[in-house]
């Protein structure tokens, strides 16, 4: 999961998130403002997020499909770490697969079988439910980036182009934005170098250290 | 710029680890530790009704006679160790005498009321329910806690089968459809109140904040004096019964959190136990396995593999040392079942994320999962195989809240949903395979990669017979499989700065930092892949200690040996070597035990 105490979380919320309030179904609305403080000003904060979850939990009569769909999006966004799972866990089995028959669109439904979801339904989701989120559509570029910076050195023009839904000048403010420089005679990209680019063969050599041979050096001394 | 660190080059700390392991901690002393407990003392029950308790007596000694001459005689030695406070006596009677006595008379029906058995041993009920206990300590703020001592084993009993029965409930619960009529009208009036999540809870917070555990450990940890410790952790905290029913409600708290799907906070409430093997709970070996199982498949959750494996080879490894002292106690068939899960999930995380971690493990799980692990590393196919083992070897999730026995309409639509739906341990299932499913080309990249030091994704994708975009994003996952948040890192670099452990806080579990976990990296240079491999060279020097120390013993031995005494007229067909006229098959035999047992040695290395 994402960082467990991300700096930007207020002191009253590392209160509850750590002690037992957390439990405390009073809480509740202190928690979801801090949800929607994260919506709005592009932070992020799983654990306190996950208490939420908690709360509905213990408490199904608090449950507030809303909250649940922000709070998936956040994690969702968190990619490659596993916060989405984590937040699927602690929904109950019967709040994510509710009958879908008058409600198509319940985005708890939809959002567990994310990546077998139909082009309408996809739609559905960004037109209903990704409003709120400020900066959604860039944190999703974000799982992106660190996608890329992780697995190449050089990228097709193309190719990043077609992965960030970027094009033309839109995509040069973009590639600047994050100090990536263009190679203009492969039409491609240079990453920076990370150490998750740069790959190097190595032999993994042992390192005796001196009391592993204590034994034999005490056992000369006798002998 | 520096490349991630790797998981290979701290693999050499957990065998040290390892070797640190003190088994007769681990084993012997249960009674040692001080422990107090307390005896709800109950007056004599003096009825009212004078027939009333002349006709209860006269039941009761019919009851009474019906007790077994041993189980009596059983009953009136364990109460007089618990009033004499004889530790070693109360852990014998408890270890052997109760478990034996239970599997003998008692399997299928309760022990006697205390009722029926207060003639033997007068008029004293204990209570040692945690809820009794914690009522006692809540009623008793002005009273000093009576001091009584109970074995360590006990005491986690006492936590364990409190969560257990916790845990059956909810299974039993959950389970509309085999519900009688009468079943459900209880469930729907006062029997949904029974055990809720919050009720557990709130037992085992109880425990924690009543014996300040965590600011006991914490203080332990920087190292305060004793005195300190007495100061912060108060009266209850000071007797050794509250101090080891907090701590043990602190891997209680990690398996019912486990167990509900809130596997970072799981983790989170282990904040403060060091995870090692010089730990606390390492005195009582069911607790440690318990503690390291749990943690383990938290990790898994997370998709930490790597530390899930660790967590599991360590526990492993312990288990098979303890093997050959623990078979007797009556927790063994428990801890064997808990290792044969455990080398299960060790079995899935290698497959997700293969590592020679431990080669000892990895050869006992092809053993026993031989046909899951072939058949995890194909694919698709593998799916069946990843799902069999998961159930298996997953804890028993439970539902944390009760199907709507109070609203018969919403029962009926709650019935009608398909099957699979309510059972907890699908659902966990589901969003386990959905990662499995993610890293499904994984195993196959890897193996073409293996040989190439460079490879053009065109040609990648044509041996694959795939489009070459979509193995391009299959090689973007196949990335960021091979990184996890790992804890390998922050322990080793804890290892190496070790100067005073104690003055080092431990850091959560769910501290790490990233980390590279396969030997096989790679990276595109736009539709050029270049590999890189690590390899782990040959440990010679590991080699060389072993045997240069056996060498050594085997020489001792020969230099303690006495000389053999060689007889004046050797007897024919004994030719060779000397023998002693005595006993002349022990000396012939002798050379041979000392050469026999060199060869073990290299069978051992």
């Amino acid at each position: 999961m994402s960082a467990i105490t991300p700096s930007t979380r207020p002191e009253v919320i590392e209160a509850l998130v750590s002690g037992v309030d957390r439990y405390n179904p009073s809480n509740i609305s202190i928690l979801e403002d801090y949800l929607f403080h994260q919506i709005r000003s592009q932070e992020y904060d799983c654990m306190a997020n996950l208490a939420i979850l908690k709360l509905y939990q213990f408490n199904p009569e608090l449950y507030n499909p809303d909250v649940v769909v922000n709070i998936l999006l956040k994690a969702l966004t968190s990619a490659p770490h596993a916060d989405f799972s984590l937040c699927l866990a602690l929904l109950g089995e019967r709040d994510i697969y509710p009958p879908p028959q008058d409600e198509p669109d319940v985005l708890p439904y939809l959002l567990p079988r994310l990546t077998q979801l139909s082009s309408t339904e996809l739609e559905i989701l960004r037109d209903n439910y990704t409003v709120e989120y400020i900066g959604f559509e860039d944190a999703v570029r974000d799982v992106v980036v660190r996608a890329v910076r992780a697995a190449f050195q050089k990228i097709g023009r193309d190719r990043l182009s077609n992965y960030l839904d970027l094009e033309g000048s839109a995509l040069d403010d973009y590639l600047s934005g994050l100090a990536w420089q263009q190679d203009l005679d492969s039409r491609s990209i240079v990453i920076p170098p990370n150490p998750d680019n740069r790959i190097e063969a190595t032999v993994v050599r042992e390192s005796i250290q001196l009391p592993q041979l204590t034994k034999i050096i005490a056992h000369a001394q006798v002998a | 710029m520096s490349t991630r660190p790797q998981l290979w080059t701290t693999e050499a700390e957990i065998d040290e680890d390892l070797a640190e392991v003190d088994i007769n901690v681990a084993l012997g002393n249960y009674g040692q530790g001080q422990v107090a407990y307390d005896v709800v003392g109950i007056p004599p029950v003096l009825n009212n009704s004078t027939l009333l308790a002349m006709q209860q007596q006269i039941a009761q000694q019919a009851a009474l006679s019906q007790i077994p001459e041993v189980v009596k005689r059983f009953i009136v030695h364990f109460h007089k160790a618990i009033v004499d406070q004889n530790i070693t006596e109360i852990t014998a009677a408890y270890e052997s005498g109760w478990n034996k006595l239970t599997e003998k008379f008692y399997s299928k029906q309760e022990w006697p009321e205390a009722e029926i058995i207060a003639p033997l041993i007068g008029d004293v009920r204990v209570s040692l329910l945690p809820v009794d206990i914690l009522g006692f300590m809540g009623n008793s703020d002005s009273e000093s806690p009576p001091p009584l001592s109970l074995p360590d084993q006990w005491l986690w009993d006492i936590i364990d089968e409190f969560i257990y029965q916790f845990q059956s409930f909810s299974v039993w619960r959950s389970r509309v459809r085999q519900k009688s009529e009468e079943e459900i009208q209880l469930l729907a009036t006062e029997g949904g109140q029974v055990w809720s999540c919050y009720s557990v809870l709130n037992v085992l917070y109880s425990f924690i904040q009543k014996s300040k555990i965590n600011e006991h450990v914490a203080a332990l940890q920087r190292g305060a004096s004793p005195e300190e410790i007495a100061d912060i952790v108060g009266e209850y905290g000071s007797k050794p019964l509250y101090q080891m029913l907090g701590y043990f409600s602190i891997i209680g708290l990690l398996r019912v959190h486990t167990l509900l799907g809130d596997f970072t906070l799981a983790l989170k409430v282990m904040d403060n136990i060091e995870l090692s093997q010089k730990a606390f709970f390492t005195r009582v070996t069911a607790c440690h396995v318990a503690a390291y199982y749990y943690v383990g498949f938290c990790y898994m959750a997370l998709r930490r593999y790597p530390d899930a494996a660790r967590t599991f080879v360590s526990i492993l490894n312990f288990i098979l040392r303890m093997r050959s002292y623990h078979t007797r106690s009556y927790q063994y068939d428990q801890i064997n079942k808990t290792a044969d899960r455990m080398y299960a999930l060790f079995a899935i995380c290698n497959a997700l994320s293969p590592s020679r971690l431990d080669d000892n493990i990895l050869n006992i799980v092809k053993e026993r999962y031989g046909e899951q692990v072939t058949k995890m590393a194909q694919g698709e196919e593998g799916l069946a195989a990843f799902e069999e083992l998961f159930l298996y070897a997953c804890p028993k999730f439970i539902s944390a809240n009760p199907p709507p026995y109070h609203d018969a309409s919403l029962l009926g639509p709650y019935l009608e949903t398909p099957s699979p739906i309510m059972e907890p341990a699908q659902h966990h299932l589901g969003l386990f395979m959905n990662d499995v499913k993610n890293l499904l080309a994984v195993p196959t990249l890897r193996s073409f990669l293996r040989l190439y030091t460079s490879l053009d994704t065109a040609k990648l994708a044509s041996f694959l017979d795939k489009e070459e975009e979509d193995v391009v994003r299959e090689m973007m996952v196949m990335k960021q499989a091979s990184r996890s948040v790992s804890r390998a890192t922050v322990s080793s670099s804890q290892e190496k700065e070790r100067i005073d452990v104690r003055a080092r806080p431990n850091g959560s579990l769910l501290d790490g930092e990233t980390i590279s976990t396969s030997d096989l990296d790679f990276v595109i240079n736009q539709n050029m892949i270049h590999v890189a491999e690590t390899t782990v060279g040959r440990r010679y020097a590991g080699w060389f200690i072993r045997n240069t120390e056996h060498a050594q013993r085997v020489l001792d031995t020969l230099r303690a040996t006495p000389l053999p005494v060689v007889s004046p007229t050797p007897l024919p067909g004994h030719v060779q070597g000397p023998v002693n006229d005595a006993k002349p098959t022990a000396a012939a035999a002798r050379p041979n035990n000392a050469w026999g047992a060199t060869k073990k040695v290299e069978i051992a290395a």
